[in-house]
């Protein structure tokens, strides 16, 4: 199935995890995980084209996982990131997209159809022509 | 001080120059009736004068002494408080010197910055950790309140009743509602613990003033409230500001004026220049503010009674944060009742870029 285009959504609390798959289910292929080891298991093994991703997770954190993603070397270093966390402070998006993240929402802020809208307008953007880096 | 003694010298020098002339004046005749009176009256100059010139060689050493003993220890003290109320920090007092009642000020002026200081710090530390609390409660709260809204927002889009449907959006309101108290609570204890950090740039207040006005039509139509925006002659006022930051103040001044002036009313934003400072006024028509409420309005948690009856919406904490805001630009946030009767003006004033 060399034409499936994954979405990973990188969720530790079961019920946004739920909530979210009940709205993207139709629209796209997801793969979940709950912490960020396994985030960083599915991202090799699946290539998604896009994280949506969590900051606090079990284990490894969100950051953590922003990081070891931006340090691969293989084209995978480049996926889109939205970072979906309920962490707000100026602080944490600065760091998380000094880090590599590609967009922030904060959780609460934001009604489902605005994460799906967001999905879109990045996906959107890297079908275009990347610019260079 | 200086001016004190100076003063104090020229009226000496002024006493004995009167002193002088009156003695010539009245004993010379009496002298000179006498046979002596050449040689009497000469005395009696040189007399004056030696007198005249040890006066003023007391005064200058007296002058001195002032200075030296009383003046320098004096001003030493003087520049250890302004140092402190300046920088909050008690500052090492010049080695004990002077007389005995300005080391016992110069003592006293120490362990009372001793006692504010560790008040200070214990404020410190006592707003600390209520930020601190603040900011995990809030996050605390975040994570459930996302499932609620999100649950509710996929229950929105199912076929329901307009009874359920009615019901639902009830309930994906407050949850909103909720979702900003939250994120309110969030910004004050980022702001009181000094991690809120504003990008300072030049910012054309004008052109501001006109996206927020434009992007405030839709809910004045809805109001019925009309909405306007006056540009002033000098339109080119361009303050130091952090432009989303600012932008949110006078998005919460707007939102405020149209929420509480009632339909047929108006509310007018105007901008304008004075040395150094540019200042946004806006005035509406609407329902005022209560002379009982005027001390209270930039209150966390405040709500005028008046407000409350009008509007449930409010949560009381917008104009606090809008009033930090301004002071944290070097400027501030007032309001007065509008002079054309009805209603409230604020003005919020900004440093111009320099």
């Amino acid at each position: 199935m060399p034409d499936t285009k994954f979405i990973l959504v990188v969720e530790d609390d079961p019920v946004l995890k739920n909530l979210l798959g009940h709205t993207l289910a139709g629209k796209y292929q997801t793969l979940y995980a709950s912490d960020g080891n396994e985030a960083l298991a599915l991202l090799e093994a699946n290539k998604p084209v896009l994280v949506l991703l969590d900051l606090m997770l079990p284990t490894m954190d969100g950051f953590a996982v922003l990081q070891s993603i931006r340090a691969r070397t293989d084209e995978l270093k480049n996926v889109p990131i939205i970072v979906v966390s309920n962490l707000g402070a100026d602080t944490d998006i600065q760091k998380a997209k000094s880090l590599g993240a590609n967009d922030y929402l904060i959780k609460a802020e934001v009604a489902i159809e605005e994460i799906v809208a967001k999905i879109e307008s990045v996906l959107g953007s890297i079908a275009a022509p990347a610019p260079a880096a | 001080m200086a001016a004190l003694l100076a003063s104090v010298f020229m009226a000496s020098i002024a006493v004995i120059a009167v002193v002088a002339v009156f003695l010539e004046g009245q004993l010379a005749p009496l002298v000179s009736s006498l046979e002596t009176s050449a040689h009497f009256r000469t005395l009696i100059l040189q007399v004056s004068g030696a007198l005249f010139v040890t006066a003023l060689l007391l005064l200058a050493a007296v002058f001195f002494a002032v200075g030296r003993f009383i003046g320098r220890p004096v001003s030493g003290v003087v520049a250890a408080m302004k140092a402190f109320a300046e920088t909050g920090t008690a500052q090492a007092l010049p080695a004990e010197s002077g007389p005995k009642e300005i080391r016992e000020l110069a003592a006293a002026f120490s362990s009372f910055a001793g006692r504010v200081e560790e008040a200070h710090k214990h404020d410190m530390e006592i707003s600390r950790v209520k930020s601190d609390f603040i900011s995990t409660a809030a996050h605390q709260l975040r994570t459930p309140l996302t499932g609620i809204r999100w649950a509710l927002e996929a229950l929105e889009r199912e076929p329901l009743t307009e009874e359920q449907k009615a019901l639902v959006a009830s309930a994906v309101e407050k949850s909103r509602q909720l979702v900003a108290v939250v994120g309110t609570l969030l910004d004050i204890s980022s702001i009181e613990s000094g991690k809120y950090k504003y990008e300072f740039a030049p910012v054309a207040l004008v052109s501001l003033a006109e996206e927020v006005v434009r992007d405030f039509a839709a809910l004045a139509g809805k109001s019925q409230v009309s909405l306007t925006f006056e540009k002033s002659d000098e339109a080119g006022a361009v303050v130091r500001a952090d432009r989303e930051r600012i932008r949110w103040v006078l998005n919460n001044l707007v939102e405020n004026a149209i929420r509480y002036t009632p339909a047929g009313g108006a509310v007018r934003v105007t901008t304008e220049t004075a040395p150094g400072r540019a200042y946004i006024r806006v005035r509406d028509t609407g329902i005022g503010i209560k002379p009982e409420d005027r001390g209270n309005i930039f209150e966390r948690f405040y709500r005028a009674p008046n407000a409350i009856a009008k509007e449930n919406g409010g949560n009381g904490l917008g104009l606090y944060i809008a009033r930090t805001i301004a002071t944290d630009h070097g400027g501030d946030l007032n309001f007065e009742a509008n002079e054309a009767g009805l209603g409230t003006v604020f003005t919020l004033s900004l440093p111009l870029a320099s």
